[in-house]
């Protein structure tokens, strides 16, 4: 299930713990293999990071859930990560949300039709002074407006 | 543990340092309202109901996971507290439903009690109120995750005692749920805890549900008799039915801790399949009867037809009550035989000496290594292996000596693998590294055994510990050199100065022992089925389920000659096949009576409800049969004074010396082991429990080398169960665990 590159990936980070503590990893790996899953995690590859890590499956899915980082569900090809939290939200983000919605003709947490695109509201990205702003990828995009938006949605391929 | 002294509510208690509030207060009966403390768990406090008032902080603080200092002044039910209590309870009735009318826990349900004394009368929430999905979790518990509060007991009982985490907290904020990873069913053998530990009705007993309000049923405390334990229960009934089983508290014997095996094989009382009038066979018919002339059917059957009593063999249960066996070994003897037995699942029933138990079920906790032999602890006695699990999680370590890797649920530092005929080399390998380590000289039997590194790392492990203990399952009964095995098991715990505990004799044994049931110079229980006696009294037998040779054993009790006396509970074919006269008995929680655990303590229990139909308590059966054969004795009015009778008997103890050889074994042997839920008649009779992942165990495990020497492969049957291929099986023998009758 997990991939021979992954382990090693996870290797490094159980290594930083202490002998027996290898399920402080977990983060860790869940990230490495939502990565290699094309952007989400399934119950079975919890199952494997539960199996590999050596703890109980349900305390892996208390971590994926718990953090917005880990999607459950299938994702598009880019994740929008829209902050909702205070200061964006003062600034306007659930209009842009909405328009962001309207715009791709998608739900939060749903995938756009063609499957390029998936819009998900995220707790605060620590990017306040910025605000309204969301996470694709690796990049930040802040001060968004609706014309911002327009933009950054033709830049998606 | 220094003492201190604190001040709550103006009284003057006593604690020791670092002991937490609520816990000085619940023993000074001060009552603090709370959700998430449970004394035998781990301090979450994250329902925040405990808020208490400590002089000199300015906010109220949680009492659970306060710890006490000298002088500290607090209290529980000033302006400070009860406002902040008021609030917290607010703040839980925000998403809790207002179905106490149809909801199980209610009358019973810590969150109503609280919320009568702490919450409004009138809610000031006017938004829509959050619902949660119920999960699937098993036959045993209903889920109605709506009402949940996030206390998270059931999440660090998981956790913590029953050492399988399969609750979990997912999701966060106004998204957090309680719920298993999938909606497999519950695994765990003590899994029923959870619904005593729930303090709402989000978790609740589903084969009770929508029986009964709990207002309306009387709790009987009671006796559960299926283990070696005899864990502390109340029976709660309701019209002359037992309604649900809880646990009682009893710090010595289950703490607060009860398996689902006593929690839940009440169901089978209940069960369509009891004998409820008595039967007698005239010409190969079955008629009912009354009780009169089925007594004197049976007296006068077994004095045509057992003329010198040496040709009578009695069998019983051993769940049977003490006060029943005492009487059927005092009737049986009566007659002039010494036939008599109850060790029915014995491969050799031998008379050598029975292996002792010298540890007391608290003293476990404090065990740093226990040696399991033959023994799937976990399941066979949960509430030992719960023990064990405590030593473990205070650093104790554990081995096997196994025909099979079981799925414990603490790590296993060593594990053997052994098949019955190799169990006496694996012991005496043990013992002589042993001897070996200790420099003592080696009896002659061990010149020839070869010792591997396995067995001196386990010889370590003994040696190196300050309190082992080595405990013996019941998987020995079905070797045929079983009583090697124990005397080996003997040695190494005198060796290496371990404790012993003999978790083979199983139910209620003990008192079996103490009266002795079992053949001084007479025929066992292998012997008397397999001879021609002209007389049987089976007490609560199934021989199908219960004898170790069951196709033989019935052959025999079917002989034409045969006069066959049957006490029985529950219908069973192979009994109706085999019995001249069928008396039926009441069954657990029908009968007054006691039960001798592996500490030997002799607890004696009322009857909780009136027996089933016509049945009758068996010990007045005994009685009466006996009067009628003009036995002498049994004069009694009252079970106590059997009892009574009993317990000053002391058992024979046996001073035969067992030689240790190589005896003939065949080379591929079967263990047999039922699954819990199919131990006794009662709880195979319970329908929920079958349904548990537990109950629906039944595979046949070898590895692929002995497979192949019986030309067995994936998914066949052998003896009656699926084949399952796998490594974790020791060479040379197939390991059967199952819910089926046993094949010979």
């Amino acid at each position: 299930m997990i991939s021979d590159q992954a382990k090693k990936e996870i290797d490094i980070w159980v290594a930083k713990y202490p002998e027996g503590r290898q399920s402080s990893a977990v983060m860790q790996a869940l990230t490495i293999v939502q990565k290699e899953n094309g952007g989400s995690l399934t119950n079975e590859l919890k199952q494997a990071v539960a199996d590999y890590l050596e703890m109980p499956t349900i305390s892996v899915q208390e971590v994926a859930t718990f953090y917005e980082n880990y999607n459950n569900k299938p994702v598009g090809k880019h994740v929008i990560r829209f902050c909702h939290n205070i200061s964006c939200m003062l600034n306007g983000s659930d209009e842009l949300i909405s328009y962001l919605e309207e715009k791709l003709d998608v739900k939060t947490g749903e995938i756009s039709k063609d499957g390029l695109v998936s819009v998900k509201r995220v707790e605060c990205l620590g990017a306040c002074v910025g605000g309204p702003m969301c996470q694709i990828g690796d990049q930040y995009y802040e001060n968004l407006t609706k014309k911002g938006i327009d933009e950054i949605l033709e830049g998606l391929t | 543990m220094v003492d201190i002294e604190i001040e709550i509510d103006g009284k003057v208690v006593h604690g020791y340092s670092g002991e937490t509030v609520i816990s000085i207060a619940d023993r000074e009966g001060i009552d603090i309202p709370r959700f998430c403390y449970h004394k035998k768990l781990s301090v979450a406090a994250n329902c925040r109901m405990c808020l208490v008032d400590i002089e000199g902080n300015p906010n109220p603080q949680p009492a659970c996971s306060t710890q006490s200092s000298f002088g500290m002044k607090v209290h529980t039910k000033n302006e400070k507290a009860k406002t902040a209590q008021k609030a917290v309870m607010e703040f839980l009735l925000i998403n809790h439903p207002l179905d106490c009318p149809i909801c199980d826990q209610g009358g019973e349900c810590e969150l109503q009690d609280v919320a009568m004394e702490f919450g409004s009368d009138i809610s000031r929430f006017t938004e829509g109120k959050r619902i949660v999905d119920d999960k699937e979790i098993g036959a045993l518990i209903q889920t109605d995750m709506t009402r949940c509060i996030h206390c998270t007991r059931c999440v660090r009982f998981g956790a913590e005692v029953a050492g399988i985490v399969e609750m979990g907290a997912t999701g966060r904020s106004e998204d957090l749920k309680i719920e298993p990873f999938l909606s497999e069913g519950i695994q765990s053998e003590l899994s029923g805890n959870m619904i005593d530990v729930c303090p709402v009705g989000a978790l609740t007993s589903k084969p009770f549900r929508y029986g009964v309000r709990s207002w309306q049923m009387n709790s009987i405390q009671t006796i559960a008799r299926h283990d070696l334990v005899g864990s502390n229960i109340f029976t709660q009934t309701h019209e002359s039915k037992v309604k649900r089983v809880v646990a009682r508290d009893n710090e010595n014997i289950n703490e607060t801790w009860i398996s689902d095996r006593d929690r839940f094989s009440y169901q089978g009382l209940n069960s369509d399949n009891r004998i409820l009038i008595p039967k007698i066979k005239i010409k190969g018919e079955w008629q009912d009867t009354s009780w009169d002339d089925a007594l004197d059917f049976a007296a006068n059957g077994i004095k045509k037809h057992a003329k010198e009593g040496s040709q009578i063999g009695t069998l019983a249960s051993k769940n049977a009550t003490l006060e029943e066996l005492y009487l059927l070994q005092k009737f049986t003897r009566g007659l002039g035989s010494d036939n008599l037995d109850y060790r029915l699942d014995a491969a050799n029933p031998s008379n050598a000496k029975v292996l002792e138990s010298n540890i007391s079920l608290t003293e476990l906790e404090t065990i740093d290594h226990a040696l399991i032999v033959n023994s799937y602890l976990r399941l066979e006695q949960p509430m030992i292996n719960h023990r064990i699990r405590k030593a473990t999680l205070n650093g104790a370590s554990v081995s096997t000596i196994n025909a099979k890797a079981f799925d414990f649920n603490y790590r296993i530092s060593h594990s053997v693998l052994t098949s019955p005929q190799n169990t006496v080399a694996t012991l005496s390998g043990v013992l002589k590294a042993l001897l070996d380590k200790n420099s003592q000289t080696l009896p002659d039997y061990l010149n020839s055994v070869s010792v591997h590194q396995t067995h001196i790392d386990i010889a370590n492990a003994l040696l190196n510990a300050e309190h082992p203990v080595v405990v013996l399952g019941e998987h020995v009964n079905g070797n045929k050199c079983s009583d090697q095995v124990a005397t080996l098991v003997s040695e190494i715990a005198k060796a290496s100065e371990a404790k012993t505990l003999n978790a083979s004799l199983t139910g209620n044994a003990h008192s079996a022992e103490r009266v002795n049931f079992k053949p001084e110079n007479g025929k066992n229980a292998l012997q008397i089925l397999s001879s021609d006696f002209t007389a049987f009294v089976l007490f609560d037998v199934y021989p199908t389920f219960d004898c170790i040779d069951s196709e033989n054993a019935i052959e025999h009790l079917s002989h034409d000659d045969a006069f066959v006396v049957a006490m029985n509970s529950f219908d069973d074919e192979s009994v109706l096949n085999c019995a001249n006269v069928i008396l039926p008995i009441a069954s657990f929680y029908e009968t007054s009576g006691t039960h001798i655990n592996v500490d030997n303590i002799a607890q004696s229990y009322s009857a909780s409800v009136k027996s089933a139909g016509e049945s009758k308590p068996g010990w007045k059966v005994i009685k009466v049969l006996a009067d009628l054969l003009n036995l002498q004795g049994f004069d009694f009015t009252d079970s106590s004074q059997i009892a009574d009778k009993a317990l000053s008997l002391t058992p024979n103890t046996s001073e035969i010396e067992v030689p240790i050889s190589n005896s003939k074994m065949p080379n591929i042997t079967t263990v047999w082991q039922y699954t819990p839920y199919a131990s006794d008649v009662v709880v195979r009779h319970a329908s929920s429990l079958q349904q548990t992942r537990i109950g629906q165990i039944s595979e046949a495990s070898v590895c692929k080398a002995t497979a192949k020497l019986l030309e067995l492969s994936e998914g066949d049957l052998y003896k009656g169960v699926p084949v399952n291929i796998n490594e974790s099986v020791a060479e040379g023998c197939v390991f059967v665990h199952t819910h089926l009758p046993r094949q010979c």
